[in-house]
């Protein structure tokens, strides 16, 4: 009974990071489309009527410029799979090179140095100290992402560093010692391979984490410059949305509930599935 | 609460005890009232209360930092400038104050004498002795200016007077000694001043209508160091009883000046003006009302619904309204349900909006060789061309805003309805052959960095002028956002000249398009305000020539020469003067302006009717 209880309860995880994988893969074409220039390059032109009402002309609507607000929205999914690609891979290497040296290095000043580094980041809450990095590099095409690679790096260097000194004993590192490797071929070769399935998790939250803190850095102002992003949709709407037009605010909205959704459940799933206690099942 | 809490239990001695509440309630009520009625002439015998909301806070009461139209709002208010505008007269005219009558000038326009009226007092404060409010005397403006030329007061309205006043930028500069006397500013007695200019200067007295030129007492300004700013001593027509970050309540000043109401001295036209019922204020003492209670909501949805919830009395209303709040826009007019409850005023700014040329910069500006300085204006006023005003004024000022070329708004005097429109109208085919006469296509048009402060608003802007350019053939990647976190950003880097494309709006001082030509004059190039860095000899020649001249046909045609130099020179993208929507309850008798009368309506709004907020307590 209970083992049947748990294969349906994976089945229904599986199913639930399916669907996720689904979502992340539609919207990863539709980026595509976007880059290939298939797709959402109407995004600036203000050739409609204020405030359209969705229809065969305007699948979403036109915003109060007379713009597009489909073309926009989608234009925004490439926005934001630029902005989770750039951070979640910058921010996962360096954390993952961090706390890698850190786990091997541990009680040592570079341990030190790193846990220091990543506590005093940590203690300082996390919008506040994004938007105060984005608003002093405000002006610099690069300001968000530097922001939030600055802070999202300290997780995955915690997580990477206990890893690295839970594998750092094992025999086939010892072995790699014993012939007299050099330490960072031991690390690059035999160590990080190994925490692999931490980094590819961790990558996946900091996907989630940075499209959302675009989001909100576009919304205050300090995010995306020249383009278009929910964020910034969700900016022009707090006045349209006074004047009682919603079209901007639900397109932004649900496209972006859905990415996160899809995100969520598939970052969920693959939680389950490298989870030792799960694969045992 | 004593009274309620027995009325159930025992209900013959409740209804007694009731009786006793209600009657020491009604003598309380009375004695309050009886009170403050005392103190006004023709009173209905209740507390008269208006309810006002600013969507901006001042961060300081004292004059010397009366820098916007929230802080000279409250400055004018609590204390006593020697001129004000009249209140319904179109176009602004100035009014005596606290002065006797208009200034006695010297034939050379270089002496100003200027009488002040007898018995005017400061409130009662703890920096006078005994508590009493003394008089107020010529000398008290000496100090008031020679302050806001002192380093330690930090002022911000020196440059009103500074290279003005003789003797004043030396008194700074040997120190600023409150003994030193200016030769050029002086009391000649207790109720008489002279001012001596250094050359002649036909707007000093727009100045001195300004909160900037409002008169302190030394004594309070001593007594209360750094907490002046906050605890004012004027002798204005209110008193402040509460000032902090959400608002602000002024008092009636009992002891203000009575002098009777004149609609034919402020302005007033019954075609104009009937539908207000101001004529029932002839022959009353302002001020009229005995509390104003000021909210400062930045927030438009929290201060629309507050005034929607009855918990104001004035609004202006958000933008985003105007579709929801107005019938029909030209004229505007409200909707029939809000035009039984409220009075409205379309409220055109003194000032405008434009967008100016970096003239310093050669990729679209000046340049040294002849010929791309051609091909650089063809490309200006190709731009200028591109742009839609029609349709900017739709998307921004709803298509009530007054769009007029050049550089002379409609709120100055010298404003020519009959000039020539075609600088303001849309001409695309103009456009692209201008572009194509002077050698421009997509692969040689430079790139455009187009400034301006995040916000939404902003970039909107931005995104629209992007567009109306790709309407002539500009590629969208060179046209590219300059953004700046925040004013003060923007504006560093545009006095630097860093910024290609400027969007700045501009407000009047004083209803002198002097005040709007100086934008355009050579040595006011940035850091100055001239943003455009905008250089033509016969321009500043006639600025020169006009900037002394009284106001005559003269200098107004040189005014409008001037203008059309700019236009012709493709300088500045121009303009458009915004139309505020003002709403107030028709249980009130007032004209609200959020231009030069700006806070000096304070003091004649009029609780008209029986519906008005009032009280029966003591506030």
């Amino acid at each position: 009974m209970a083992t049947e209880i748990l294969a349906r309860r994976k089945m229904r995880i599986s199913r639930s990071g399916l669907t996720g994988l689904v979502i992340v893969i539609f919207f990863f074409l539709l980026a595509v489309a976007v880059w290939a220039g298939w797709a959402g390059q109407n995004w600036s032109a203000a050739d409609g009527e204020r405030w359209a009402s969705p229809g065969s002309t305007w699948w979403f609507g036109t915003n109060q410029l007379g713009q597009d607000i489909f073309e926009r929205a989608v234009y925004s999914v490439r926005t934001a799979f630029e902005i989770g690609i750039v951070v979640s891979l910058l921010s996962t290497a360096l954390g993952a090179a961090l706390g890698a040296v850190a786990g091997w290095r541990s009680n040592t000043l570079a341990d030190g140095t790193v846990l220091w580094l990543a506590g005093v980041l940590d203690s300082i809450p996390f919008y506040l100290f994004v938007a105060a990095v984005a608003f002093a590099l405000q002006g610099l095409p690069w300001a968000m992402h530097v922001a939030m690679i600055a802070t999202f790096w300290t997780a995955t260097a915690r997580l990477a560093r206990a890893e690295v000194m839970k594998i750092k004993s094992r025999e086939f590192v010892l072995s790699a010692r014993a012939i007299g490797l050099p330490s960072w071929l031991i690390l690059m070769r035999h160590v990080l391979p190994n925490t692999l399935h931490i980094l590819l998790i961790q990558a996946s939250i900091s996907f989630v984490a940075a499209i959302k803190t675009e989001v909100i850095l576009s919304f205050l102002g300090l995010g995306v410059q020249d383009g278009v992003s929910w964020g910034l949709m969700l900016a022009e709407s707090t006045q349209e949305v006074l004047a009682g037009h919603f079209n901007n605010f639900l397109a932004a909205s649900i496209m972006l509930f859905l990415l996160l959704l899809g995100f969520n459940l598939l970052s969920d799933a693959l939680q389950d599935s490298f989870d030792p206690k799960q694969a045992a099942l | 609460m004593t009274c309620w809490g027995k009325l159930n239990p025992v209900i013959p001695f409740t209804a007694k005890l009731l009786t006793l509440c209600l009657a020491a309630i009604a003598l309380l009520a009375v004695t309050a009232c009886d009170d403050r009625s005392s103190a006004e002439p023709g009173a209905d015998h209740s507390y008269r209360i208006y309810r006002h909301a600013m969507d901006g806070a001042p961060s300081s009461l004292d004059p010397a930092q009366a820098s916007n139209i929230y802080a000279n709002f409250l400055a004018v208010n609590l204390y006593d400038t020697l001129y004000r505008y009249k209140y319904l007269a179109r176009p602004y005219q100035v009014e005596p104050n606290l002065a006797d009558g208009l200034p006695q000038v010297s034939s050379d326009g270089l002496i100003y004498t200027i009488g002040i009226k007898p018995g005017v007092h400061f409130i009662d404060d703890d920096a006078f002795p005994n508590g009493q409010g003394r008089a107020l005397r010529a000398e008290d403006f000496v100090y008031s200016i020679k302050r806001q030329f002192d380093p330690k007061t930090r002022a911000q309205g020196t440059w009103l007077w500074q290279g003005r006043i003789v003797g004043l930028d030396e008194w700074k500069e040997n120190g600023s000694d409150y003994q030193q006397d200016i030769p050029g500013l002086k009391a000649l007695d207790d109720r008489t001043l002279q001012i001596q200019l250094v050359a002649p200067f036909p707007q000093l007295v727009h100045t001195l209508a300004q909160g900037y030129s409002a008169i302190v007492p030394r004594e309070a300004v001593e007594h209360y160091g750094q907490e002046f700013a906050i605890h004012p001593v004027g002798s204005g027509p209110f008193k402040l009883q509460r000032f902090n970050s959400a608002g602000a309540v002024l008092l009636r000043n009992p002891g203000f000046r009575q002098e009777p109401f004149s609609l034919e001295a402020e302005g007033f036209d019954p075609a104009l003006h009937g539908s207000y019922g101001l004529d029932a204020l002839e022959g009353l003492a302002p001020p009229f009302t005995d509390r104003i209670e000021l909210e400062f909501i930045a927030e438009d949805a929290s201060r629309w619904n507050a005034f929607l919830a009855g918990e104001l009395d004035f609004v202006k209303v958000p933008v985003s309204q105007f579709d929801q709040v107005l019938q029909r826009r030209d004229p505007p007019t409200l909707e029939a349900t809000l035009a039984e409850k409220y009075h409205l005023l379309a409220n055109l700014e003194s000032g405008f909006v434009h967008t100016d040329f970096n003239m310093s910069d050669s990729k679209i500006g000046e340049h040294p060789d002849p010929l791309q300085n051609v091909r650089n204006r063809a490309l200006r006023c190709a731009i200028i061309k591109a742009f839609d005003w029609p349709k900017r004024n739709e998307v921004f000022y709803y298509n009530i805003g007054q769009v007029f070329p050049g550089i002379i708004p409609p709120a100055a005097p010298e404003f020519d309805p009959q000039q020539d429109q075609s600088s303001v109208k849309r001409d695309l085919d103009g456009a692209r052959a201008l572009l194509a006469e002077h050698g421009w296509n997509p692969a040689n048009l430079p790139v455009l960095e187009y400034g301006f402060p995040s916000s939404v608003t902003e970039r909107q802007m931005f995104e629209q002028f992007r567009s109306f350019l790709g309407d002539i053939g500009y590629p969208p990647e060179k046209i590219r956002p300059l953004t700046f976190a925040t004013y003060g950003d923007y504006a560093k880097a545009y006095l630097n000249r860093e910024v290609m494309l400027v969007t700045t709006g501009w407000t009047m001082d004083y209803p002198d398009a002097e005040n709007t030509m100086q934008l355009f004059y050579g040595p006011n190039a940035s850091p100055g305000s001239n943003s455009a860095n905008y250089q033509n000899d016969e321009f500043d020649r006639l600025y020169q020539s006009s900037s002394s001249m009284q106001s005559s046909p003269l200098r107004t045609t040189m005014y409008r020469n001037m203008n059309r130099i700019v236009i012709d020179d493709c300088a500045t993208i121009s303009g458009v003067s915004r139309k505020l929507i003002l709403l107030w309850s028709r249980n009130f008798r007032m004209l609200p302006d959020r231009s030069f009368v700006g806070g000096f309506f304070f003091r004649f709004v009029h609780t008209g009717s029986p519906g008005a907020t009032t009280v029966e307590q003591v506030p």
